[in-house]
């Protein structure tokens, strides 16, 4: 029988601005997507995964990602994580699963142990935007590393100005490290994390680009993997039409995610 | 509204036909009303009767320079605006231009350039906002999707008198500008800066957007026929409105005071960049519903002269009236006058037409579906009138009659024939002995806020939201975009004005601002296929200045027909612009003549495009564009403390020639970087394609140089030109496409790894210069200046 694609749902608080190009990055890695308003009212157990985009949801009232982290839905959205179910949250998304403690939620208490600082940045203050690199530094398959090696390295945009992981308790840092809960770290490009900028480039701690919940279904990631899904989009690439359209270094995240849902569906 | 309110007549006439001059001119100081006498007038021989203050104040903004182009209409008719590639010329809220036909439906990338000068200036961050906002909506309400936008800043001396003020400013306008982009998710792809004395008391901060279309999908900003057959209602959507922005098109028009900059803060409008981004939403979703529907509908944003302009323009533009209740009007401050609500700038709102059987649904994908009145305070969607087939503009307000003028009337404007006097440049180029070290001077260039890396202020922009990026700002001469996900088609934008050539000529500075636009598109390979032009000037009244706008004006209508679009004599069609007159302090001093450039550029494939990284050892460099004593205007001259006189002079034939055959030596494929020469000359252009955009790069260059000319002169005469980078294997097919083009190229050089810019003059070496010294001075020069 031939199984039907995997569903996203692209989650649409007010104030977002990322949903299309995360669409678009969905169906770019054969899955399907649609994208959900927040007051749509319908149920979210129809999907088999969920991506919270980027942008100002709510406006950063109060902080980035306070609102909306607050919002009726997000009490839909822990139940379809504890199915297992994979959910990704981008920038403002990882702010949001940061602040309603989806992330990282080491006991299961949905703990608010983590907040998303202001960048530390010499060079320009506030929001930045620019290329870095990442690389899996979670030795464990989660739902977003099945398509990459340990210590892979991808290139990745990053588009924000309070991207910082800080906590206030840094022996938490030991306890992800051992949970394997570290997703991704920033690094150069032969892989070296060098905890400063501009290789780390807004002073998070330990390098921490993404975190994920101890299961492995849950993301909050700062780097834009949808507006990395064609080689054509990483700076200075170069290489015929067919070339510059083959699959980028974000969409191996997404094929993961696919991939993922694929055999959760076999089991 | 009942049928007796309609039936009602006039009320609270003021007898200006009666008032003594004097009085007359108090009564107008009074009101803040800026129209002359002879002006007030002749209103009663177009109303049959006295005006109400309410149309005072209505045409006081319909006949402000700004809204009515008085000064500058007659002149602006010169420019060419037609070409088989226009789908929508100069006349509505954006133009359009073609993009291709992609399976089977052809497609329209739809553009405006507007400026928000005054209010930067006054207000910086919250000025360069609501410059963002408002173009924004210009293109969103031709039923396009925002896909970019481009920012022309030109600012103060950071190291002149004004030194504090004029880093505050540009810091502030490039906050305000990402600050608002960002959060709406609109990519900046363009932009560029100068810092010059002249603009001390005048920064100009412009402001480019580019939006994209199917052409069936168009909607334009004017009540459709169909309202001839069915009744059609107003309804206005967005933020309450307020006082804010009250009178910002007469304040767009007058001189600014310091003094009165404090009055003046109130006539900025207040930026939210949240509810656009909601807004923009809730308007695609009724975008899909008309489309589906097949609903016949107008559309417009509402700017300068808030509902007033936007709704007399929807209807006058079609031959309907308007009838509106102000009443209807929601509002977030209580007691507004009726002149107030109905001509206030309020951000963030628009003005739809639509059948009345259709009102419903729209305010429910507005008022429920994105639930306006929840997520923003005061904000909605509501009926505000209706479109009538009489075609008069009648404002009620608390049960009376305020405005029943003749729609035309109102919308017309007034023209003027502007005395024009040539003004002298009296300064010659100044006498600098030859340099004995060049490597200091490169170094001061490069270093110069003008010419150092943008990347500073780009890094506060997001240039990667909606995942269309190919080339961002300063990664080639143009930014180059993906505009259709499934398709090769590229777009390309570039943004120019080099204002001191303007101050030496006012024609030649056009004329190079044109020239270098297009070029800076060409050198990505993309075909200029259209222009905008900003237009930023002086006092009008002031014969000298409007000497200077007619120069300008000249010389964009020649370049643009002269450097005529590829392989045709067609011109580059103007499609969209903007005048912006009065930049100029109380003191008297204007800027310098600023006509700003927008040029859009279109490739089959964007994959050809090419940035100006130097990428292979050992690749030849090929200069296009001899080296001439064009040094006036130049950033060696400045450095010197000089203007100079020998501004470029390009030949159109020459340059078309140039721009089409770097076209097509890109579109062979084997160009593998390629640069433009302007500010700072071709030593600097050497240098930055050696450092490249991030200061990555790791190859040197050896150029050799054989002429009669002083090395000053070839090293720093900001003759127009290109640089190419070509593999020595590849060289004879790119010399084939210059000969067939009748265009010298002239083979300079070497691409090394010795990671040093080597450059010798008649066999004698000039410079050699570390890459690592020449990215110091390149990376810090701006923030150096901004700090």
């Amino acid at each position: 029988m031939l199984m039907s694609k995997p569903k996203i749902a692209i989650l649409q608080f007010p104030g977002v601005n990322c949903e299309y190009e995360s669409k678009l990055a969905c169906e770019q890695a054969g899955m399907e997507a649609e994208i959900y308003r927040w007051n749509s009212g319908e149920p979210l157990d129809t999907y088999d995964g969920f991506l919270l985009p980027g942008g100002w949801s709510y406006e950063d009232r109060v902080r980035a990602g306070a609102i909306a982290a607050k919002d009726p839905l997000l009490e839909q959205l822990r139940e379809q994580a504890a199915l297992g179910k994979p959910v990704i949250g981008i920038c403002n998304g990882a702010q949001i699963l940061v602040e309603s403690g989806l992330i990282p939620n080491i006991d299961n208490t949905l703990r608010v142990d983590f907040a998303l600082a202001p960048n530390i940045n010499p060079r320009v203050s506030g929001y930045y935007c620019t290329w870095i690199h990442v690389m899996n530094s979670s030795k464990k398959q989660t739902a977003f590393n099945r398509t990459m090696k340990y210590e892979e390295v991808l290139p990745l945009p990053i588009a924000h100005g309070e991207g910082r992981f800080v906590t206030r308790n840094k022996e938490l840092i030991d306890t992800l490290i051992k949970n394997d809960q570290i997703a991704f770290r920033y690094c150069n490009e032969e892989g070296n994390v060098i905890n400063e900028f501009p290789v780390n480039p807004n002073g998070s701690l330990y390098s921490i680009a993404a975190l994920t919940n101890p299961e492995g279904n849950v993301m909050a990631i700062m780097p834009h993997p949808e507006r990395a899904m064609e080689k054509r989009q990483v700076p200075g690439f170069q290489g015929s039409y067919e070339e510059s359209r083959q699959h980028g270094p974000g969409s191996k995240i997404f094929f993961s995610m696919k991939e993922y849902i694929e055999e959760r569906r076999k089991k | 509204m009942s049928s007796d309110i309609e039936n009602q007549t006039i009320s609270g006439t003021i007898p200006v036909s009666d008032m003594p001059d004097d009085e007359l001119s108090r009564f107008l100081k009074e009101n803040s009303i800026s129209l002359t006498l002879e002006e007030v007038r002749s209103l009663p021989e177009k109303l049959g009767r006295n005006p109400t203050l309410t149309e005072l104040h209505i045409f006081n903004i319909q006949w402000s320079e700004h809204s009515s182009y008085k000064s500058s209409k007659k002149l602006l008719k010169q420019l060419p605006t037609e070409s088989p590639k226009v789908i929508l010329g100069p006349k509505e809220d954006s133009g359009i231009v073609e993009l291709g036909t992609f399976k089977g439906k052809r497609y329209g990338i739809v553009v405006s350039h507007e400026s928000h000068n005054h209010p930067s200036q006054v207000v910086p961050y919250e000025g360069a906002a609501t410059g963002v906002g408002g173009i924004l909506r210009d293109v969103l309400c031709m039923g396009a999707e925002v896909i970019a936008t481009g920012d022309p800043l030109r600012f103060g001396d950071p190291f002149g008198k004004n030194k504090d003020r004029t880093r505050y400013i540009a810091n502030a306008v490039v906050d305000g500008i990402a600050s608002y982009g960002n959060a709406v998710g609109i990519p900046v792809l363009a932009g560029d800066v100068y810092f010059d004395a002249c603009f001390d008391d005048n920064c100009l901060v412009n402001v480019v957007s580019l939006g994209l279309v199917k052409e069936e999908d168009i909607i334009h900003s004017y009540v459709p026929k169909e309202a001839a057959e069915e009744e059609y209602e107003v309804v206005l959507v967005g933020k309450a409105t307020d006082n804010s922005g009250f009178g910002g098109a007469a304040f767009a028009s007058l001189i600014l005071d310091e003094e009165e900059a404090e009055i003046n803060k109130g006539a900025v409008q207040v930026p939210d960049p949240f509810l656009k981004n909601m807004l923009i939403k809730a308007t695609r979703r009724a975008f899909e519903v008309i489309r589906e529907k097949k609903i016949k509908v107008g559309f417009k944003d509402l700017g300068a002269g808030g509902i007033m302009c936007a709704t007399s323009e929807l209807g006058s533009a079609a031959g309907f009236g308007m009838e509106l209740d102000l009443d209807k009007v929601h509002v977030s401050m209580h007691n507004l006058p009726p002149y107030v609500i109905a001509c206030s700038e309020t951000q963030e709102r628009f003005a739809w037409v639509v059948p009345k059987s259709f009102t419903q649904e729209l305010l429910k994908i507005y008022n429920e579906d994105y639930d306006l009145p929840n997520i923003a305070e005061g904000a909605k969607a509501t009926v505000i009138g209706k479109v009538t087939r009489e075609k008069n503009y009648v404002l009620f307000h608390n049960g009376q009659k305020v405005c029943d003028a003749p729609i035309d009337e109102v919308t017309s404007g007034v023209l003027y024939d502007r005395e024009q006097k040539p003004m002298e440049w009296n300064e010659k180029d100044p006498d600098i002995p030859e340099p004995v070290h060049y490597k200091e001077i490169i170094l001061k260039i490069l270093r110069h806020p003008t010419v150092a890396s943008k990347a500073d202020i780009y890094k506060h922009y997001d240039t990667e939201v909606q995942g269309r990026a190919v080339f961002r700002p300063g990664e080639a001469d143009a930014g180059v975009m993906a505009p259709l996900p499934d398709e090769k088609v590229g777009v390309a934008l570039s943004v120019d004005s080099n204002p001191k050539y303007g101050r030496i000529s006012p024609y030649w500075g056009a004329v190079n601002a044109v020239f270098e636009a297009m070029r800076n598109v060409a050198a990505t390979g993309a075909v200029p296929t259209a222009i905008t032009d900003c237009l930023n000037y002086g006092n009008p009244e002031k014969p000298e200045a409007f000497w200077q706008f007619a120069e300008g004006v000249r010389g964009i209508s020649d370049a643009a027909r002269k450097i005529s679009y590829y392989n045709t004599d067609l011109p580059v069609p103007v499609v969209s612009g903007n005048v912006s007159f009065y930049n100029e302090s109380a003191a008297g001093k204007a800027v310098d003549p600023s006509p700003v450039i927008a040029c859009i550029g279109v490739m089959d494939d964007f994959s050809k495009a090419r940035g100006i990284q130097l990428l292979r050892e050992g690749s030849y460099l090929f200069l296009v564009g001899e080296r001439k004593h064009e040094l006036g205007g130049s950033i060696y001259y400045e450095i010197h403390g000089g203007t100079g006189s020998s501004v470029p002079k390009p030949d159109f034939e020459t340059a078309k020639k140039q721009i089409w055959s770097v076209i097509d030596a890109i579109s062979t494929g084997k160009v593998l970087a390629s640069h433009d020469i302007s500010d700072g000359g071709l030593a600097a252009a050497l240098a930055e394609m050696a450092i490249g955009p991030e200061g990555k790069g790791n190859l040197g260059v050896e150029v050799q140089l054989n002429d009669d000319l002083p090395t000053s002169t070839v090293l720093f005469s900001e003759s127009p030109g290109f640089i190419l980078e070509v593999s020595p294997e590849d060289a004879r097919e790119i010399e084939k496409v210059f000969s067939r083009h009748g265009v010298d190229v002239f083979k300079i050089g070497e691409v090394t790894s010795s990671q040093k810019i080597t450059i010798k003059h008649n066999e004698k070496e000039v410079c050699s210069i570390p890459l690592e010294e020449a990215k110091e001075a390149w990376l810090n020069g701006l923030s150096e200046a901004l700090k």
